[in-house]
This record gives C-alpha cells, structure tokens and sequence, in this order.
C-alpha cells in the first residue's frame, strides 16, 4: 500500500472517491429534501387558496399568492390570545426552572445537608416517571388543590424539572471547588457564594437550560390538556389542536391549520438558528437523561 | 485564633446544611406536589369505583380492589378488548418504529461524519431540526401531507400510484402483505385464526400489523426522533480514535469492513442507548394520536397513554384509566431501568468533558 | 395494601391539601339574585351569539347574571368540571350521553317542574328520561330525511314520482341511478344513521325502558341484511368509499344522487357548496313502516348546583316557544315543543319531511356506559359489506348487556 508524505494512506483512485462524493451528497441532499420540504409545504400552503392546496399540495408556489388563512387565523381564531397565553407560561416556566434548577442542582453537587443522598435519588427516580402516565393524576392534584382550570395550573407544576436539576448538578460536580472556597474564606454566604461567583461561571450550562426549557415549555402539549379547559387560559399547541378537531361540515381549511401551525413554530425555528450549538449540546444531555 | 477557627467551620456547616434544604426546597416541593403525590392518588383511584363527581376521597367513594385491573386483563368484555387492542398497536408501533428510527439515525450520522464531504454542519442542523419543533404543529403538517388529496398522494399519483386514504383505512399491513402474497384472503380470513387467542383477540387481529393510518404516525415519529439520535450516533463517532480507523485503514478494509467490525462495535453504547430511549418513548405516544386520529380508524390508532386519557375524561371511568395508566408505568419503568442498567457504567466518566466544546476527534 | 391502609395513604397524600373533597347530600340552595355559570357545546359562532344574547336579556329581566362559556369539548370539559367541586350550572347533555350523567347523579331531575314539561315531543321526552324521570329539558332536535340531488335525478330520467317511498321502491330507483353510472346513495356508516334502518325494520337496540338489549332481533338482521345488499351492488356507498369525510361532503360535492342526513346538512351545503340543487323527503318505509332518528340535546342543571330554582326559571325562558324560534332561525335547529310546530313549518316550508319524523323518531340507546359499546358498534357497521350481519349483532347484544350489567 502507498502512502503520502505524512504517512496517512494514499487515496485509491480519484474515480472511486469522486463517486464516494457523489453519492454521499445524493443521499444528504435527498435526506434533506425529506426533512426540509415537509417545512416548504407547510409555509407554502399556508399562502394559498383552499381550493389551490387541494389541488397542488406539492407544489412550492402559492398561485394565487393569499394571506387571507393569516387574516382568517387573526380575525376567526383567538390566535392573539393563544400567543399571549404562550409567552407568559413560557416566559415563566423558563425563569422558574433555569433558577430553581440550577439553585437545587447546586445544593446537591455540592452543599453537605443531611438528606442530600434520598433528595438526589428521587430527583433520579422522578426522572424515570413517563409524563404522559401523570395525565390522570395531575389533574387530580390540580383538582385538589383548587387551582384546575388557572394560570396556576399551567406553569406551578412544569416550574422544576428533574432532568434539569440533574443537568446542573452534573454540571457543579464538575467545576473545581477551589474558586468558592476561597469566596467562602472571604466571608461571604452561601447564596452569595452562589449568586456571584458559581452562577457567572455556570453560563454556558445555564443558557442550555433556557433552551431546553424554553423549547420544551412552548411546545408543551399532554399537560395543558389536563391542566386547564378553558378558552381562555389555550396556549398555542392547545389552541391549534382544537383548531384541527374542529367539527363536522367545518371543511379542511388547510391553509389556516398549516398557517397557524407555521406561527407555533416559527419562535422555536429562531431560537434553533441562532442557538443552534447549544441544542445539539442538550440534545444528547437531554436524551441521555430522559 | 483556633477557636474562632473551629466555631467559623462549624458555622458554616451550619449554614450549609440550612442553605442545602432552602436551596432544594423549591425543587423537592414542587416535584412531590406534581409527581409524587399525583402517583399515590392515582394508585387510590385506580382500585376505586369513583364515577368522578366530586371528589374520589370523599367518604362513599367504594374500594374495588383489583377490578379495574382485572378488567384490562382478564374478565372479557370490550374493556380488555380495546386495551389489548391498544396493547397490539403499540407493540407494532415499537416493532417498526424503533427499528425505523435507528436504522436511519445510524445511517444520517455515518454519512454526516464522512470527512470527505463539506458542509455537513448544515445536513446536521436541517436533520435535527424536526426534533425541536412542536409535536403538534407537525402533527397539523402531516395531516395535511398524508390528506386524500394531499402532499403523499400527489407524489404517489406522479409515478402512477393511487395512495390510499391514508387516515380512513384501518387494514393492517401484515394482513395486506398476507393477502398480497395470497397466502390469505382479506375478506374470509381463515377459520383457523379467526377463532380465537390470547387475552380476547384472536390471532387474526393479533396478526394485522400496523394499520395504514398508524404507519402515517410511525413515519411521523421516525422523522421527528431520528434527528435527535442522528446526534447521539455522532456524538459517539466523533470519539472514535482516528489511529483506530487508519489502522485498519492500513489493513486493507474496505468501507463496509471497517463499518462492520470497527465503526459499528465502537458505537455499542450508542446503540444501546438509542435503542432504549427508542423502547421508552414509542410507549408514550399521546400528543399525535389526540391531534391525528383519535384512536380512529376501527381503534387502530388507539394507544394504552390515548386510551388512558380517554376511558378518564370521556367514558369518566376514571378507575380503568388510572389502572391502564400503572400498567403504561410499569412497562416503561421496565424499559427506564433496563437502560439505566445498561449504561451504568457510562454514567461514571460521562459528566466531566460534556461541557466543554466538542473537540472533533478527541486524540 | 389493603382497603383501609390504601384510604389512609391517601389521606396522608391529602395531609398537604387544603380542600379535601366535597360533602354528600343536598346542596344548600340561595336563593336572590344568582350568577349562573352555562357551558354550552356549540355548533359554531351563530349558536354561541343567540345563545349568549337570549341569556343576556333572561339575566336583564330577571336580575340575575349569566355567563355563558362555549366549550371546546363538551364531553371532556364537562367530565373535569363534575370531578372538581364547582361544575357549572347548566349545561348542553347530548342524548347520546345523558344516561352517563343521570346514572352517577350529576343531574337535577327538575324537567317535570317545568309549567311547559307536556308540550314537548315525546320522543324526546323519552330520550331525557332516565329509570322513568324526566330529568331535563330538551333544547331542539334534529332529524333524518332523504335528500335527493336535483340535477342527478333528472340525469338519470327519474321525477318527483320516484321519490322511493318504501325499501323495495329505494332498491328500485337506485338500480336506475346506478345504470347511469352515479353512485345512487352515500350513507354514514355509524349506528347515527344506519340505525333509521333498524327502526323502519321494526327493530332496536335496546328495551324502552332501557334495561334489557335487543340487539340480536330478527328485524334488525333483516335491516342490516338489507343495508349489505345495497352496499355489495353497489347501490349504496359509505363517505369513505367515495374519498369524503361525511355523506354531506360527498352529497354536496355532487358524488351521488341521495344522502340520509339531518337538519345540519342545510348549514353544511349553503356554507360550503352553496350551488348544488336538493329536495328534503321523508325516509323510506321499512317493512314495519316510517322510522327514523332523533338528535337532540337537553339543558342539564347540575344537581350540586345552589341555585337550582334560578336555572329552572332560565330554563324556562330558553325553551319558550318564541325564544325557540329566534334559535330556529339563527342557527338551523328545531324546536324541541309541539306548541311552535304550526309557527316553524309556516317559516321554513321545506323541512316538513324533518319535522313530521319527530312523530316515529326513535332517540339515541339511553343507558349509561354505551359510549365504547355504540363506537365498537361502529367499527364493525363500517365492515358490513364483508361481514355477516348476524355476527356483528350477536357481538354487540353481548357487550351491550355486559354494560347493562355493570
């Protein structure tokens, strides 16, 4: 066998690694049609006329080109309301678990307080719990409690999630201890210690939480569907469910359930663009510890 | 000097330990308020006979014992018929799905990984991005893709195929399969299988495979997953040592060869952990039935999580609900731990370089 | 665990809860000025609109507030209401579901209160009647009636003396259609409309007093044997077969000459297919003569509700025979009185054929715990063309009785 100058192998024939290429493009272009174009449809139906999508699905330009699906979702659905409802339970959510989750996370890698060791491990067990088995039982604690059917009951129970409790104590456990312990001979207390020398150092852990929450909080489906029944308190995917299942005669209106689909998706798709890093970063933190 | 020392360190063990329980406090609160509790309330309700008016601890609520369970298992009647139904559904679903999604992530990520190939950061992003989107929003997209006069269908129509209404046939494709090969007919199954089976169903419904309708979900659902797995494959790949694959390299192995027993045996834990989370989360399906198909058509679409929720809140037979709902937990906490023990050993050196930035083939 | 170990892990769950479950027995009523809580299933934004304005005059008139929420999903949002401790007041109950919530004592058994209770139609009465009390006012109803495509009648040399009068005359005109190549009737494949069949058969489900199942009788053999004839010539169609969601779609899109439809279809074609021409008749007679379907909804009073006098006085004032009217005319229903009857028929003419089947519509199976037994019905209804009719009923008779039994 050959060998170039540095020692690595020599390319075996120029035809056989320019086929190699080829063929490698071909399977990644057709990939990406199959995960890409599916987007097309949907962002390009949505401008169209209904009797236009029925007639061709496929094709990638609206002709006639129409907004009347968006001026239909604005005018016909509580759409604003859906978004407004969203915002805040998102915003909320987020907020409570990048805080909660990191402070508990924190307490566990590295505060000694008796109990530490059962809290960690039903942090551990709770992560095993499925959501969709809790469907029945939240709704009975929510009932309980008295705060079915409220803002309470869509953000208070989603406020910590195991998972990123564990994230985050995986993270403290990694961090060298020697940067609070000398905060900690200067005198300062523990959630100052905590406030102004871990939190700074723990950004990039931090701003994969935010993503994830946020992903997770917006696209939040099973539990709105237990937590609340009125039309007033929909986010977006429990909105645009009820939207689809609409009634019998309510014909398909394809460009306005695509069109409202593509308004849901498109915050996630620019926060995906612009933090793209971090969630493949938390993809595989996030699997792993589902 | 030493006893301010001494009273110091103590004090601020004091502190820890005060500071650690405020600090999880939040946490153990909320998680036992939402997760733990709900769990013993849902395991009261499930040997109850609540019809759900009021509240299921008022005193008069009746206890039922086993009934509810046994009504999934063992008493015959059309309980235990939609839930082994819904049983069969989901392990087709499994049976294609994780498979499906495995395949193809190990396929997206070999080819992604390829050196030779620019611009793949860009294949990578458009693969995942399915995976972060709203499972109901992609429900609405391919609603529409798979409609009778939709996306799938006009694309069959261009090569001459008539597609199917794909979310009104409730046939199995085992049974199409069968029927195609002539080993069956469709409209007169065999006697044979016909007469009976395993808990209620006969072997003829126990052997339809995934209907129509459910493999528009199964595609769905390898779509949207096989992203995310794409980049646990590739995260795998890019800590396969480079020396590994240039010596074989300097073997003589062709491509396949290397795939096959170098590539491949590396990535055992990947696939093992794929697999798993594959095993677990196809067991949870909930959000594209409710929004797709409701169960329909002829149940084939009906799941244990769908099922579940809909014996509760529409039948209002909230103790069978509750009961299929521990029956959902107990096979997934079967999978949970089955991973659990798989990757215990990974989970010792996993946390400490996670976090910085991924160094392409760590040497 | 057993029964007291497992109460008192629960009551340990419950330790940290404030409100710990409702006490049994009668609530205390108020009486005064009431805030009425109303959850409505509504049909669209029209409904919604006459609804909330006919509670809003009520509420003027007589002092008290109302507030009406539309529900997204009735069934559900009604079943989480009544598992909490505030369900609303008053609420729509379909027909089809109102022995579930009569028989775990979620209503209030007040329609014989009501001055106006004899002047409802009686087969809605029987429908809100639950172990011989009639529990709830019926708000309107809808019937079936054969609808008949003008143009494609004519296209197949037929005039309004064809118009099938009875199973043998409907066999006979389609046969006629189907010659010229259109598919002659599409019809939904759900025990809603297949079940006319039965009636006309002399058949039904169950036992009027709706205690014992009649599944497995003769005449319904006979009705679903009839149906299977259609279906195997070609004859008849379900939706699917013709690529629709529902036989008004496919009616309206002009893919067959008859359907077998309710009021509803009115609203469906002018909305969405405005131009098709369609007479209104009544159903073909079977063999033990007219039968048809009723569709009808009832305003329930929660019987945990404190102010039970108050909704039957709002009750009241929505089923008045003028109030009924103004609903008739804002969104396609019927009145649910005889009393209006005379008046409705001189405003709308040509849904003579639905109204006159108010006198031999049968109401959907009243007994409790039939959801999945009448969707399994379905199932095997939508697989009669291969299927042995004998056998599905046999399978039917059976699980109705199990939940009969339960």
């Amino acid at each position: 066998m050959t060998r170039d100058a540095a020692g690595r192998p020599a390319r075996r024939g120029g035809f056989r690694t320019v086929v190699g290429v080829f063929l490698g493009y071909a399977v990644l272009v057709f990939f990406a049609l199959m995960f890409l174009y599916p987007f097309v449809i949907q962002t390009a139906n949505a401008f169209k006329t209904e009797a236009d999508a029925a007639a061709h699905p496929l094709s990638p330009v609206p002709d006639p080109f129409t907004t009347a699906a968006f001026a239909k979702i604005f005018d016909s659905t509580a759409f604003p309301l859906w978004i407004g409802n969203s915002i805040l339970v998102t915003v909320l959510i987020t907020v409570g678990r990048v805080f909660l989750d990191s402070l508990a996370g924190y307490a566990l890698a590295r505060l000694s307080f008796r109990g530490r060791g059962a809290v960690t491990a039903m942090i551990v067990a709770v992560m095993a719990v499925p959501g969709v088995v809790l469907l029945i039982p939240k709704f009975l604690v929510l009932n309980q409690l008295g705060i079915y059917n409220t803002y309470s009951a869509l953000v208070l129970p989603l406020l910590v999630d195991a998972a990123g409790v564990f994230i985050m104590r995986q993270f403290f456990l990694s961090v060298p201890p020697s940067l609070e312990e000398a905060a900690r001979m200067d005198g300062a207390g523990v959630f100052r210690t905590y406030w102004s020398i871990i939190l700074p150092m723990a950004r990039p852990a931090l701003i994969t939480l935010t993503i994830l929450s946020f992903q997770a909080s917006w696209n939040e489906f099973p539990h709105t569907v237990v937590a609340v029944q009125s039309p007033q308190l929909f986010t977006l995917p429990r909105g645009i469910a009820n939207l689809v299942s609409g009634s019998l005669g309510a014909g398909t209106q394809y460009p306005l359930k695509l069109g409202a689909a593509l308004l849901a998706t498109i915050p996630v798709a620019i926060i995906f663009v612009i933090f793209q890093r971090y969630f493949v970063r938390g993809a595989a933190e996030g699997a792993s510890k589902e | 000097m030493t006893d301010r020392t001494r009273r110091g360190r103590s004090g601020i063990r004091g502190n820890e330990a005060v500071a650690g329980w405020l600090f999880v406090a939040p946490a153990v609160l909320i998680l036992g308020l939402f997760l733990v509790l709900p769990i013993g309330m849902a395991l009261w309700v499930s040997v109850s006979g609540w019809n759900g008016q009021g509240s299921p601890f008022a005193p008069g609520v009746p206890f039922v014992g086993a009934q509810n369970y046994t009504s999934l298992f063992l008493d015959e009647g059309l309980t235990r018929e939609n839930f082994m139904i819904s049983i069969r559904n989901n392990l087709y679903y499994v049976a294609v799905a994780v498979p499906a999604q495995t395949v193809l992530a190990l396929a997206l990520a070999l080819v992604v990984n390829q050196r030779f190939l620019k611009g793949t950061s860009f294949f990578r992003t458009a693969f995942y991005f399915p995976s972060v989107t709203s499972s109901v929003a992609i429900s609405v997209v391919f609603l529409f893709l798979f409609a009778n006069s939709g996306a799938v269908n006009a694309l069959l129509a261009m090569v001459g195929i008539s597609g199917p209404a794909w979310f009104a046939d409730p046939r199995g494709l085992l049974h199409l399969v069968l029927d195609g090969l002539g080993l069956v007919d469709l409209a007169n199954p065999p006697a044979a299988l016909t007469g009976g089976g395993p808990f209620g169903l006969s072997w003829w419904e126990w052997l339809a495979g995934p209907s129509v309708a459910m493999s528009t979900i199964i595609m769905l659902v390898v779509w949207t997953t096989s992203g995310t797995f794409m980049l646990i494959f590739l995260a795998a790949l890019q800590d396969v040592p480079v020396q590994v694959e240039e010596a074989s390299l300097i073997d003589g192995a062709n491509a396949w060869q290397r795939l096959r027993h170098v590539t491949l045996p590396m990535l055992k834990p990947a696939l093992f952990l794929v697999i798993t989370l594959g095993l677990i989360g196809t067991w949870q399906v909930f959000d594209q039935i409710y929004v797709m198909s409701q169960g329909k058509p002829a149940n084939t679409t009906l799941t244990p999580a769908y099922l579940s929720y809909r014996t509760a809140f529409r039948d209002f037979e909230y103790g069978t609900g509750a009961a299929i709902s521990f029956v959902l937990f107990l096979i997934i906490v079967t999978m949970t731990l089955l991973q659990r023990w798989i990757m215990r050993d990974r989970d010792e050196v996993r946390p400490r370089r996670r976090w910085w930035p991924p160094r392409r083939r760590a040497s | 665990m057993g029964r007291a170990g497992l109460r008192a892990f629960a009551a340990a769950c419950l330790l940290a809860l404030a409100a710990c479950g409702d006490t049994p027995g009668p609530v205390p009523q108020r009486t005064g000025p009431a805030a009425l809580q109303v959850l409505i299933g509504s049909s669209g934004a029209a409904e919604t609109k006459a609804v909330t304005d006919a509670a809003a005059a009520w509420a003027k008139a007589s002092g008290n507030s109302v507030t009406v929420i539309p529900a997204q999903d009735l069934d559900q949002q009604l079943g989480q209401a009544f598992a909490g401790s505030s369900p609303p007041d008053v609420f729509y109950v379909d027909a089809a579901r109102f022995a579930d919530f009569a028989s775990v004592g979620a209503l209030e058994p007040y329609a014989d209160r009501l001055p106006a209770a004899d002047t409802f139609y009686g087969t809605l009465r029987q429908a809100f009647t639950y172990q011989g009390r009639f529990y709830c006012a019926p708000k309107d109803f809808a019937t079936l009636a054969l609808q008949i495509n003008e143009d494609l009648w004519a296209q197949a040399g037929l005039t309004a003396a064809d118009v099938p009068r009875d199973w043998a005359q409907l066999t006979a005109v389609a046969g006629r259609i189907a010659a010229r190549g259109i598919t002659p009737l599409v019809l939904g494949d759900t025990v809603e409309r297949i079940g006319a069949l039965l009636v006309q058969a002399g058949g039904w489900l169950i036992s009027p007093n709706g205690r014992q199942a009649t599944a497995d009788s003769p005449q319904n053999a006979a009705a679903l044997r009839y149906l299977q004839e259609l279906l195997r010539a070609g004859l008849a169609r379900y939706p699917g077969d013709v690529d629709t969601g529902w036989a008004g779609e496919a009616f309206g899109r002009g893919l067959a000459a008859m359907t077998i439809e309710g009021n509803w279809i009115r609203g469906a074609l002018a909305g969405d297919y405005p131009d098709v021409r369609y007479t209104v008749h009544e159903l073909p007679a079977g063999p033990a003569g007219k039968g048809t379907l009723s569709f009808t909804t009832c305003w329930g009073i929660s019987a945990r509700s404190p102010y039970q006098q108050q909704a039957i006085d709002f009750v009241t004032a929505m089923t008045a025979v003028d109030q009924q009217l103004a609903f008739a005319s804002a969104y396609g229903v019927m009145p649910s009185v005889t009393t209006a009857r005379d008046r409705y028929l001189q405003a709308y003419p040509a849904d003579r054929a639905f109204l006159d089947g108010a006198a031999y519509a049968q109401g959907p199976v009243n007994a409790p715990g039939m959801e999945t037994v009448m969707s399994d019905f379905d199932t095997q209804l939508s697989g009669l063309a291969v299927r042995d009719p004998q056998a599905i009923l046999r399978r039917l008779q059976k699980n109705m009785t199990a939940a009969l039994r339960d």
